[in-house]
């Protein structure tokens, strides 16, 4: 898989390239700004790019603009989002033009390797990540919570989880359920919320978010 | 003859006219005074209060422009909605009432420049072209007298002018521009704006600092962390636990780096030696400072919290200049506290040549301790020393 990262942090851009290199991932390019950033993509068409939001010369969402705009430009260039702070409204920004290809995760989740590198390959491979902390504050929030007051505790769960984009198969390893109950609760909370059931996994997490008013 | 020459000649020309003014307007307000037992009187006296604010601002322009007293405007006149108020307002608004004491005592010295204006530019005028004219009929002799009488006269018209307009400028500069209790109203609110943007710009640095630093370091750590976790589980081959092995390693430097910067960062926002007062705080300073510092601390009673931050800070960023621009070898950190007040002074025998100009990291310092209403000198002439003394009051 080819990378680029895009990170103002030297000490953590050299770390995620050390990181990704020793997992057998090609790190073609890391930059400090959002315009090295396009400029990188735009030369290397990576697989994915990995993006830090707040960098120069603003350190406000230089990365996000830059993330967005890259989505719009290449659209089979996946991109991750990475951030210290959990915004939904950021979030909101860059699920505006579909969902496929695009993950948001807060930086630390990266000391967990294996889970980053699968997040990581599904963003390659077309799907959504979301981080669970996203998702928690999407959910909690006053009116969101009411919406979702219909819902039992294990269906709550089981949205929560395909909100950060998994797959059936994945809830149901996660909730330890056999896959066809995770089915039968998937299509309780589409019943409930009055949502078009949909197959595919990015589809699914853009109707529920949607139907959150992200 | 020079512009500002002129140009205060031009001002004693339009003084009869608008002393002329002011006079009758002195009647005006007098009359309404006289006629406020009628009750027409009241009206009538608030009006000509609001009068004497706009004579006032044709003054202060004149003055300013001409003859250099030049004030910043008082607050404009801001009554409340109806008629009553705007009469009450008129009343008791002490630009109006000064303004009317300008037009009153204004008018001696107005007489002062208006004699010397004549003695001097008029009178020099007529004796150097008396001969002309022949208004001397004993001919060339009185004639070769006169004019030079007339001449030196002309050469002293500027000078004397600008010496007889001194109590018109001291008038304009203490009646007509914004009083006192106004001008340190003004001073405070600059000072409170400085005081919460100050404060901002703070937090957003140690968030800052904390974001880019500590947390991104943190990242790393656990990151370096994590990768060591899937080294030593991936089995007990010996190139895994070597790798292990220098993972852990630079993640034990890594947090005992990040323990480092911490604590640089803390002290940045606040010193913990400053719990155990100021003189203990700038010891420490003292010692930290990389060429040697003598301090000198006689504090009969503690500061206020708030205040010793404050010196303590101004310490910090004046030590930091003279490390950083004064070539000086050794400083000396002097602080007193007495009157109220605490002095803080900051010597060196380094170059000199420090300025409290904009722009400057002085320029800041001085803002800082303008908020809390104290002030600081610099005097730093090139060659040195440099003598830096800020002055705050004890207590807020």
């Amino acid at each position: 898989m080819r990378i680029v990262i895009a990170e103002d942090a030297a000490m953590l851009r050299d770390g995620l390239r050390m990181l990704l290199a020793a997992r057998g991932r090609d790190v073609v390019a890391a930059v400090g700004d959002g315009e090295a950033l396009r400029a990188a993509v735009a030369e290397h068409r990576p697989d994915v790019a990995v993006v830090d939001v707040r960098m120069p010369p603003t350190f406000t969402d230089e990365g996000l603009r830059a993330a967005i705009r890259i989505r719009r430009d290449h659209p089979g260039v996946g991109v991750l989002v990475f951030s210290q702070y959990v915004e939904t409204r950021y979030a909101a920004r860059l699920l505006a033009d579909g969902a496929d290809g695009v993950g948001y995760l807060l930086k630390e989740r990266v000391a967990d390797v294996r889970d980053f590198l699968s997040a990581l390959d599904r963003i390659a491979a077309g799907e959504t990540v979301l981080d669970p902390e996203v998702v928690t504050q999407i959910m909690g929030a006053g009116q969101r919570a009411e919406a979702l007051a219909a819902l039992t505790a294990r269906e709550r769960d089981v949205l929560a989880l395909m909100a950060q984009g998994r797959s059936n198969t994945a809830i149901a390893g996660a909730l330890f359920l056999s896959y066809g109950s995770v089915e039968k609760h998937v299509s309780q909370i589409f019943a409930k919320l009055g949502l078009p059931p949909s197959d595919h996994d990015h589809r699914r997490v853009l109707a529920v978010l949607r139907h959150l008013q992200v | 003859m020079p512009v500002t020459a002129a140009r205060e000649l031009a001002y004693t020309l339009i003084l009869p006219l608008m002393a002329g003014i002011g006079l009758v307007h002195l009647v005006v307000v007098l009359l309404s005074v006289l006629t406020t037992v009628n009750l027409i009187g009241v009206p009538m006296l608030a009006l000509s209060l609001v009068a004497a604010r706009g004579l006032g601002t044709v003054n202060r322009r004149l003055a300013g422009a001409l003859i250099g007293a030049r004030t910043t405007d008082p607050a404009p006149f801001r009554p409340g909605k109806g008629l009553f108020r705007w009469v009450g307002a008129a009343l008791v608004d002490a630009t109006g009432w000064r303004a009317v004491a300008h037009a009153l005592i204004r008018l001696p010295a107005a007489a002062l420049a208006l004699a010397t204006a004549a003695g001097l530019w008029g009178g020099g005028l007529v004796l150097l072209v008396s001969p002309v004219w022949r208004l001397v009929p004993e001919g060339w002799p009185s004639a070769a007298l006169l004019s030079p009488a007339g001449l030196a006269l002309l050469f002293l018209a500027p000078r004397g002018l600008r010496l007889a307009l001194s109590p018109e400028r001291l008038l304009a500069r203490t009646l007509l521009g914004p009083s006192a209790s106004e001008a340190r109203i003004r001073r405070l609110e600059r000072a409170r704006a400085f005081a919460v943007d100050d404060a901002v710009a703070r937090l957003r640095q140690v968030e800052r600092d904390l974001h880019d630093g500590t947390s991104a370091r943190l990242v790393t750590l656990a990151m370096s962390l994590g990768l060591a976790r899937e080294e030593l589980e991936l089995g007990h081959r010996p190139d895994h636990l070597e790798r292990a092995r220098a993972l852990v390693d630079g993640a034990h430097r890594d947090a005992k780096e990040t323990v480092a910067e911490l604590r640089d960062l803390i002290r940045g926002i606040l010193p913990p030696a400053l719990d155990q007062g100021l003189e203990t705080a700038l010891a420490t300073l003292a010692a930290r400072t990389p060429i040697p510092v003598r301090l000198h601390a006689d504090l009969p009673e503690r500061p206020d919290a708030s205040i010793e931050v404050v010196a303590y800070f101004c310490a910090t960023e004046l030590l930091a200049n003279v490390v950083r621009h004064s070539g000086a070898r050794h400083a000396a950190v002097d602080v007193r506290g007495g009157d109220g007040r605490l002095t803080l002074v900051v010597r060196d025998e380094g170059a000199g040549g420090a300025a409290s100009g904009a722009g400057s990291g002085l320029r800041g310092l001085a803002d800082r301790v303008g908020a809390v209403d104290g002030a600081m000198d610099v005097h730093s002439p090139q060659g040195g020393p440099t003598v830096i003394t800020v002055t705050i009051p004890l207590h807020l």
